[in-house]
């Protein structure tokens, strides 16, 4: 018999764990239509009738530095979430755009975190002696670097024709899989004592095939966890670097940079700094809430104390 | 955790912002400005930058002697300490007069004035004025106005005094203190010119070359008592200066600090709430947010301690008028009907610090302003218009052009008013791609033809508030620098415009003068060379101590040199 720290629950019992946790399940709807906005932006901007780009210089008061006509930033039929100040642009379509932006950059860099890190973590752990000092050193050095400074060296010096989101991706990633890299390495180190993994090697199969078959299933449940909790984190630090400049360039719009705009905007137009700000708590909360759920739902422990209390 | 870190403080300060914003105060000055008796106190300066990138009278580029400049360094002629049109005429400042030309404007002599001396007490004398000059020629010293070069006989190619000590034969001191220029053309808006730093005397025996600017040996009524350059500087008074031998500055303040490096925001937040010390506060180069101008309705408090001013500036589109498609004036015309001016004001900071521009010269009475729209595009553009004139020649479906702006809005030609242009354009079937240029190489980008962009947006200011340098530069055809440094963007060459530019030269009166620069303005508008887009206005905030913090048509901006905090 096996013991319940090594019980890996299948999707139905994750499912069944997942639902109960009333914080997560109220995360993943928040999640859930953040993605059907960043999905559907252009769509639903299309049915509110207007666009990313256009001005509308009769909805600003010109006088007062362009401060959006109408209560609460301008908020109307025509314009859901009001406009922007100075130019009239909708807001609901920036909003949307930035939507889309900000998702695709955290999945993306979060995606590349984990591969690196998985790979790193695996080499690490079935490797010799050498070479898991070597990449442990590596993996030290990615987690004590100062990420946003780092990035805001990086950012500042590639030029503006490369593709910016995919670029504060693979910036983002390429400098936060420290992380990831030593939880595989240590459940690595864990797993390949294991008797299933003396059994394979001993019916001749390889180290590739070891890390993928044997291995690699066994990193599924820590490392999901643990990227749920990296793509908020992903989002925020998105946030920040188009807050200081760095981030996507306009006519593109982001959370970030409307906050950075929104600096001179807050005490004449309290809602363009709301908007934007609400967005990002939304889906750094959210995120974390499904990444919490995920972990708890996953976590073995959690399975004993929940057995225990039923 | 770095990204934690700075997240929560973006929050905090997002939110500390929003829980301070109901700051207003109470009036405390009560009696009524007296020039005779306002001497007293220190008065703070909060600025973004540094008031001179090299505080070296050689190397400022200033319009009438700037502001804080003007504190250290008397020129042989200054702007006029007045309030409005009146304050944007030359006055005598280190001479007795503006200066006496001979009958066709190309000798000019100028007396000093008795009782001239430095801080050192040491006295002033027209060799030092002579020496000033020179400095400003040479290699080591760059960032002055270039006229000099141009209008002094023999000067172009002299190389400083540092490298050739016999001086420029040009400049003539016949005795301590009279100075004779000799040009080589007729200038009738040389006394204008002498109002620049360049005219500061400069004590040989005292020059330190580039180090020069660490500490400037001042002429005026303060002297420099320590200086950390771009953080801050404290000004005291010199002694060696009194009203008697300066009728122009008042000093008033017995010490001026100024601090730099500062965020917009954070000036004005700090000029409105005037808590303590901010309370005798100026800024010499921050308008206002739009925090304050939301504000300006219905706080009446705030209201009077806003001075309004129009420095003499324009923006526009420029474009090679020699280049395809803009060879054809019916495509320039078009794109003249196509602009939206009410959305590119807007970007510019709205109604309150831009208007609408359809003439090359601002609405300034001395710059010879008259008001005419050769090709009316109302508050929105006409598009139809617009597309109607390049069908006709022959861009039925559209044209594609490259507008290159500033990286940063800081001036008011980065992205904001690119983009604005963009939108509009786009409606007259014009498609514009955006071409940042970083700021720091902007202008050597533009103002060279071998790299200037198809189009680009940019700004013109007025180095003295009359017509000419506001226009030759720009448009005189002889003024076309292949080489670089040239502002002629268009590539305009008219040789009736070149033949009035020379005859108004000639003129040394200056309402007379200002008429026929306005003709020249219409005269070249009329040919579409460049696309108008706005001229600026000045609102800038004084602490609620500040008194006498008027405005003049030169400058814009309230003059140091005549706010009391007392």
């Amino acid at each position: 018999m096996t013991a319940p720290s090594e019980a890996r629950p299948g999707f139905r019992v994750f499912a069944g764990r997942f639902r109960t946790d009333r914080a997560a399940v109220f995360g993943a709807v928040v999640a859930g239509l953040l993605v059907l906005l960043a999905v559907f932006a252009p769509v639903l901007t299309a049915i509110e009738g207007q666009d990313i780009a256009s001005f509308h210089s009769d909805l600003v008061d010109s006088a007062r530095g362009g401060v959006p006509l109408g209560p609460l930033g301008g908020i109307s039929g025509q314009h859901w979430l009001g406009v922007e100040p100075q130019t009239g642009r909708d807001l609901f379509a920036r909003i949307a755009q930035g939507a889309q932006i900000s998702l695709l950059v955290a999945v993306c860099a979060t995606v590349v975190q984990v591969f690196l890190g998985v790979t790193v973590g695996l080499a690490a752990g079935l490797g010799s002696k050498l070479v898991d000092t070597v990449l442990t050193r590596l993996a030290d050095i990615a987690l004590a670097f100062p990420v946003i400074i780092f990035s805001l060296a990086l950012l500042t010096i590639v030029p503006d024709a490369f593709p910016r989101p995919l670029l504060l991706a693979l910036v983002i990633g390429v400098l936060g899989w420290g992380g990831t890299a030593r939880i595989s390495r240590a459940q690595t180190l864990s797993l390949r004592t294991r008797d299933f993994v003396a059994a394979a090697r001993l019916s001749g199969a390889g180290g590739f095939r070891i890390a993928r078959r044997e291995i690699l299933p066994g990193l599924a449940a820590p490392v999901i966890t643990y990227a749920a909790l990296l793509l908020p984190t992903n989002v925020i630090t998105e946030a920040a670097l188009s807050f200081v400049g760095v981030g996507v360039r306009p006519p593109t719009s982001s959370w970030g940079q409307m906050l950075s705009t929104a600096t001179t905007w807050f005490r004449s137009d309290v809602m363009y700094v709301l908007i934007p700000a609400v967005m990002v708590f939304l889906t750094v909360l959210s995120f974390t809430l499904v990444g919490e759920g995920v972990r708890v739902a996953l976590d073995p422990r959690t399975t004993r104390l929940t057995r225990k209390a039923g | 955790m770095t990204w934690r870190g700075s997240s929560l403080l973006v929050a905090g300060l997002l939110l500390a912002g929003t829980l301070t914003a109901c700051g207003g105060g109470a009036q405390s000055a009560s009696t009524a400005f007296d020039a005779n008796n306002c001497q007293g106190g220190t008065l703070d300066v909060l600025n973004q930058d540094d008031a001179a990138s090299h505080l070296d009278p050689a190397r400022l580029y200033t319009s009438g002697g700037g502001n804080i400049p003007s504190l250290l360094f008397r020129t042989l002629t200054t702007r006029t300490r007045k309030a409005g049109a009146d304050g944007a005429k030359v006055a005598p400042d280190l001479a007795t007069d503006t200066g006496e030309p001979n009958a066709d404007a190309t000798v000019w002599t100028y007396h000093l004035r008795d009782g001239l001396k430095f801080e050192d007490g040491t006295a002033i004398t027209a060799q030092d004025v002579k020496y000033g000059i020179e400095r400003g020629f040479a290699a080591e010293l760059p960032g002055g106005a270039p006229y000099l070069h141009d209008w002094l006989v023999g000067a172009q190619n002299y190389p400083g005094p540092y490298k050739d000590p016999n001086g420029i034969a040009a400049i003539e001191t016949p005795d301590a203190k009279t100075i004779v220029f000799h040009l080589n053309s007729p200038h009738g808006d040389f006394p204008y010119l002498a109002t620049a730093t360049q005219f500061a005397p400069v004590p040989k025996a005292q020059d330190k070359g580039a180090d020069y600017e660490k500490h400037p040996i001042s002429s005026g009524p303060y002297k420099i008592e320590s200086y950390d350059k771009g953080k801050s500087m404290v000004l005291v008074r010199n002694t060696n200066w009194s009203r008697a031998v300066d009728p122009n500055r008042l000093a008033c303040p017995d010490r001026i600090e100024a601090t730099y490096g500062l965020d917009p925001a954070v000036i004005n937040q700090r000029l409105t709430t005037g808590t303590g010390k901010d309370g005798d506060a100026v800024t010499t180069d921050t308008d206002l947010g739009p925090s304050e101008l939301a504000q300006l309705d219905n706080n009446p408090d705030l209201a009077k301690r806003v001075a309004k001013g129009g420095f003499p500036y324009t923006y526009y589109i420029a474009f090679d008028n020699t280049k395809a498609p803009f060879n054809d004036i019916r495509v320039r015309q078009a794109l003249s009907y196509a602009i939206d001016r009410t959305s590119v004001v807007n970007a510019a900071g709205g109604s309150s610090l831009a208007y609408p521009a359809t003439t090359f010269l601002p609405d300034n009475k001395n710059m010879g302003y008259q008001a005419f729209d050769f090709f009316p595009a109302g508050k929105n553009g006409d598009p139809a218009k617009a597309k109607q004139l390049l069908a006709e020649a022959g861009f039925s479906n559209g044209i594609t052009i490259t507008l290159a702006h500033r990286s940063a809005d800081f001036n008011q030609d980065g992205p904001k008013v690119a983009t604005a242009v963009q939108d509009a354009f786009q409606k007259a079937g014009i498609t514009v791609k955006l071409q940042s240029i970083d700021s720091d190489s902007y202008t050597t980008t533009v103002s060279n033809p071998a790299t200037q962009p198809q189009a680009s947006v940019e700004g013109w200011g007025a180095d003295w508030p009359s017509g000419g340098p506001f226009i030759i530069p720009i448009f005189d055809g002889r003024q076309y620098l292949a080489g670089g440094g040239n502002f002629n963007t268009a590539h305009f060459n008219d040789p009736k415009v070149n033949a009035d530019i020379d005859a108004i030269n000639k003129i040394t009166d200056p309402d007379q003068a200002a008429q026929r620069w306005g003709q020249v303005d219409s005269e070249i508008m009329k040919q579409a060379p460049l696309v108008p887009l706005f001229h600026t206005t000045q609102l800038r905030l004084y602490g609620k101590n500040v008194k006498n913090a008027f405005v003049s048509d030169w400058t814009g901006v309230y003059d140091l040199s005549q706010v009391s905090v007392k």
